[in-house]
């Protein structure tokens, strides 16, 4: 069964100070993280090759430095991992960066199912795997909190669909592009062994040129969404000690909630 | 004394015994030879002191359980004693004519004294077998949930009860044999207690009391004859693999520094212990030596509060599947079977608190912590198979530098105070490093501690400065919890900053006895030396020069918790003491202090994970223990203490109040600042 796994490098939103220059990622713009959604990615896609066999391959598109969440990657035992880097791409919205990543995924060849994180926690659009799945003209079950069967040989996927007020099973045929949620697994801790040997790995990186892709219809240029980001405004707080017992307390804290129009 | 024929007979039986004692012994040392690394052989006169100081002085034994400590004496030196009197027996048997000492006075000392330790022996065996068999002492039991290999139950009691008959038949009839010689020679008023036993004897044909007389030789002799071989399959092994252990002991920094892992070899393909020939061979030497007295259970926290860990246990899982598997590993066959398994259990592995209490509490020099932080380094490195909670801690070290993940500010903690804590960038000529720690810079009440700190060193006019965002964790926890990998980024980290900070050639203050030990003990084998202190040693230094201005006594009754980290790790017992007196001199001792201190249940980075399935928290144990001494104030030096503790009193009402020694002594200066406040407000009037 062949995998893919589609991985992000961002910033550390838990992280975000004035220092950093925005949320774009720049050399000094604190530490820059595997999207916390794409380690459930990697789980997903590493459970299903140890029950079915395979190969996982790890695709990413970002600038060079993102080949650090490759490595991680790696570390956590994907077989593969390739980069999509180009300064043609850089400023790609959703659509755009779909275009490059399914152009990449075709030049990987074979694949039974792609995984994906819900989102990324830095554009947070939710979008870009979505159109993978409408480019390469396959199904797409986003959302997963389960695999409920994964059957290679009858070419179908089995998840539950986490929505907001249900839990919704759905069956897919293969290939698919599933994306999941943190409640699907525990994603694992990478080993001393792994580390080493993603330290080792040689990481390709295609370019527009590769991918036979045109670099003005990738970047900036061709993307319909303009970034401009800032930081959330600093909020004025105020902070008030209650003193007394747990009763006392209780009571004063109700009072000032509802003078202040909380509750 | 024996016929031709015998002596003949005694030859073959000696050599043969010899030979297979050989044959066994080799098998062992070969089996502890597939461990790594090696044994400690340098500075060999010292080591061989220590090792007859262990076996001579029995000084490591008597510290706990006195009663049966003494009867073990007995034994010890009667058996010490008897290597002595075995060779003078064979050669008195050997040679016809010769008796040693015959008429000299020396002779007479010699039988008085082996007459006098054959009762000692023979006293201590009767009285531990006794223990073990009669009134069947709950020391000597596992408790049920523990994981015990399925022959160790039924092996430990066959071989003590083997053990035992061949002490009691060894020396037994070493003292028949006198006493049959004594009838046939007369009597001898320098072996008062062969003589009683001769007196069995009157009236006896001489052909009879001959025929006892060799009978009782050849048993005496026969029996080490026969045992001599068996040795390495029994824990009475102990004798001489105890002393041997003791002698062999790496040298450390600390009794809990572990050794430091090469991640740059790249041809190193296992790092922890996995399989048993994973361990170091002064810890595969540990199993050899162990008796089995489960002293190190007594003293284990974990044990204590029902965890599934008994490292006494660990040890003698060890000795069976080493027992059952010697002859494959002494001639290089595989050992495929983990230790996980038949060695202690998952739950067992994580609920042990690093306090080092059995290493501690072992009179032959075990150090069953290094096995198990040796099999989570196996777990984490090769496996990454550890509890859950810890990933949130060290994923907090590598991106945040601090395991609570905090993202935020390392020098907010000063910005309450009424005075300025300056960096090391913005006071590069400071005298004292204070080094904060992630408690100190994170957690609320340690942020108290160390607020306490900066204010008595600054009221004692100690020039002084901190590292504020530089700082990031040292590593302590990651490493006590098998990652050392983490720990060696982060050691490597500090140490660069460290060092930029000129901090190898100025004093380093901590609040934190985990930093204490691994910036003080740890860091030399990564490359940073340096000096460092806890705050009550520097506290006491402070208050001996008369630097803080501290008022009398004030009566309130205070229980000190030593910190593993600071007391058995760190050899720190007195300071913190004198610290505390110089404010409160009404201290009152919990049972288990100093070196016998009892974990706060925090160490072992348990303080990150939930505490492992058992009878009770281990903080709760403990509090109850300080409780117990009737004193109103706990005083602790360690912020993950105070935060256990402070739990537990919650837990338990509040009856307590819980505070760093830091702030016992900062509130009593200001206390006394009050009050001459008040005094020159009087006297303007």
């Amino acid at each position: 069964m062949n995998i893919i796994a589609l991985v992000k490098q961002t910033p550390d939103t838990a992280q975000l100070s004035a220092a950093m220059d925005g949320l774009m990622l720049s050399a000094d713009g604190g530490p820059r993280i595997v999207n916390p959604w794409d380690e459930y990615t990697l789980e997903t896609a590493l459970q299903a090759r140890e029950e079915h066999g395979g190969k996982v391959t790890a695709l990413c598109l970002g600038p060079p430095e993102a080949a650090d969440a490759l490595k991680t990657a790696l570390a956590m035992g994907v077989d593969e991992a390739v980069l999509v880097s180009d300064p043609a791409m850089a400023d790609s919205d959703s659509l755009a960066s779909a275009r490059i990543l399914v152009a990449a995924i075709r030049k990987i060849g074979d694949f039974d199912l792609i995984v994906g994180g819900r989102a990324a926690i830095d554009g947070n659009t939710a979008a870009t795997a979505v159109q993978v799945a409408a480019l390469l003209g396959i199904p797409l079950v986003s959302y997963v909190a389960k695999l409920r069967n994964l059957d290679p040989s009858d070419r179908t996927v089995t998840a539950v669909r986490l929505l907001e007020k249900a839990r919704e099973t759905v069956t897919s045929r293969l290939p698919a592009l599933i994306t999941v949620v943190k409640e699907i697994n525990e994603p694992r801790y990478p080993s001393l062994i792994g580390i080493r040997k993603a330290a080792r790995a040689d990481i390709p990186v295609w370019g527009c040129e590769d991918l036979g892709l045109d670099p003005s219809g990738v970047g900036a240029g061709a993307s319909g969404v303009v970034w401009r980001t800032e930081l959330p405004p600093v909020r004025e707080a105020h902070i008030e000690m209650i003193d007394g017992g747990p009763e006392d307390a209780a009571r004063t804290l109700v009072d000032r909630l509802m003078e202040e129009k909380v509750i | 004394m024996l016929t031709p024929y015998e002596k003949i007979l005694f030859a073959i039986l000696a050599a043969v015994s010899l030979y297979l004692a050989s044959v066994t012994f080799r098998r062992m040392i070969r089996t502890i030879k597939r461990g790594r690394g090696r044994l400690a052989w340098d500075g060999l006169p010292g080591r061989l002191l220590t090792g007859i100081k262990a076996l001579a002085g029995q000084n490591n034994m008597i510290r706990n359980r006195p009663l049966v400590s003494l009867a073990h004496t007995g034994i010890a030196w009667g058996f010490i004693l008897y290597m002595a009197v075995n060779l003078v027996d064979v050669l008195e048997g050997m040679v016809t004519g010769f008796v040693f000492l015959e008429h000299a006075a020396a002779g007479q000392a010699y039988r008085l004294l082996v007459d006098l330790m054959t009762l000692a022996a023979l006293a201590g065996m009767a009285a531990l077998l006794i223990r073990r068999f009669i009134v069947k002492s709950t020391d000597l039991a596992v408790a049920p949930n523990v994981k015990l290999h399925p022959r160790a139950a039924d092996g430990i009691r066959r071989d003590s009860l083997i053990v035992g008959c061949f002490i009691l038949g060894h020396v037994g009839f070493r003292l028949l044999g006198a006493s049959f010689d004594i009838a046939i020679h007369g009597p001898d008023p320098w072996q008062p207690v062969a003589a009683l036993a001769a007196g069995l004897w009157t009236g006896l044909a001489p052909s009879f009391l001959d025929f006892g007389l060799h009978a009782s030789w050849w048993i005496a002799i026969g029996l080490v004859l026969a045992f001599l071989p068996w040795f390495p399959f029994s824990k009475h092994a102990h004798l001489f693999m105890g002393p041997f252990n003791l002698m062999t002991a790496p040298e450390r920094t600390s009794p809990g520094t572990l050794d430091v892992l090469d991640f740059e070899d790249e041809s190193i393909e296992q790092f922890g212990a996995g399989r048993i020939t994973d361990l170091d061979r002064t810890h595969i030497t540990d199993a050899f030596a162990c008796i089995m007295c489960n002293r190190c259970q007594d003293a284990c926290p974990a044990y204590a509060t029902g965890k599934e860990l008994s490292p006494a246990a660990l040890e003698v899982n060890k000795r069976y599947h080493l027992r059952n598997h010697m002859k494959s590993l002494a001639t290089g066959g595989e050992d495929t079977e983990p230790m996980l398994g038949y060695a202690m259990s998952e739950s067992a592995l994580w609920a042990c608190t690093a306090c080092g209490a059995c290493t501690e509490a072992c009179p032959v020099g075990n150090e069953p912590m290094f096995d198990i932080l040796a099999m989570r380094r196996n777990q984490v490195l090769m496996e990454s198979a550890f509890p859950n909670e810890l990933k949130g801690a060290f994923t907090g070290i590598e991106r945040n530098g601090n395991p609570w993940q905090m993202a935020g500010d390392r020098m907010e903690w000063t910005e309450s105070l009424d005075f300025k804590v300056s960096t090391v960038a913005e006071h590069p000529d400071y005298d004292v490093l204070f080094w904060v720690g992630c408690a100190g810079a994170f957690d609320p009440g340690a942020r108290d501690t160390a607020r306490s700190i900066a204010t008595v060193l600054h009221r004692a006019g100690v020039d002084f400065a901190v590292l504020g965002n530089d700082e990031s964790c040292t590593g302590d926890l990651a490493r006590r919890a098998g990652n050392e990998y983490l720990f060696s980024i982060s050691a490597e980290g500090n140490i660069e900053t460290l060092n930029a900070a000129g901090a190898g050639r100025k004093k380093i203050v901590t609040g934190c006895p985990h930093c204490l030990h691994t910036l003080g003990n740890e860091y030399g084998a990564l490359g940073g030396r340096y000096e460092v202190m806890h705050h009550t040693q520097l506290i006491g230094e402070l208050a001996k020069a008369g630097r803080l201005a501290l008022p009398g006594r004030d009566g309130t009754r205070t229980t000190y918790h030593d910190p593993c980290y600071l007391g058995r790790h760190g050899g720190v017992y007195e300071a913190p003491r004198q610290a505390l007196a110089a404010t409160r001199p009404s201290l009152v001792e919990m049972a288990r202090n100093r070196n016998r201190s009892f974990c706060c249940g925090a160490g072992g980075a348990q303080v990150w994970k939930e505490e492992e399935e058992g009878r009770e928290a281990v903080s709760d144990h403990r509090f109850l223990e300080a409780w117990e001494t009737g004193a109103d104030t706990l005083a602790v030096g360690c912020p993950f203490c105070a935060r256990m503790m402070n739990d537990a009193n919650k837990r338990a009402g509040e009856p307590m109040r819980v505070r760093d020694i830091a702030e016992i002594v900062a509130e009593s200066i200001q206390d006394e600042q009050q009050r001459e406040r008040e005094r020159e407000r009087h006297d303007d009037r």
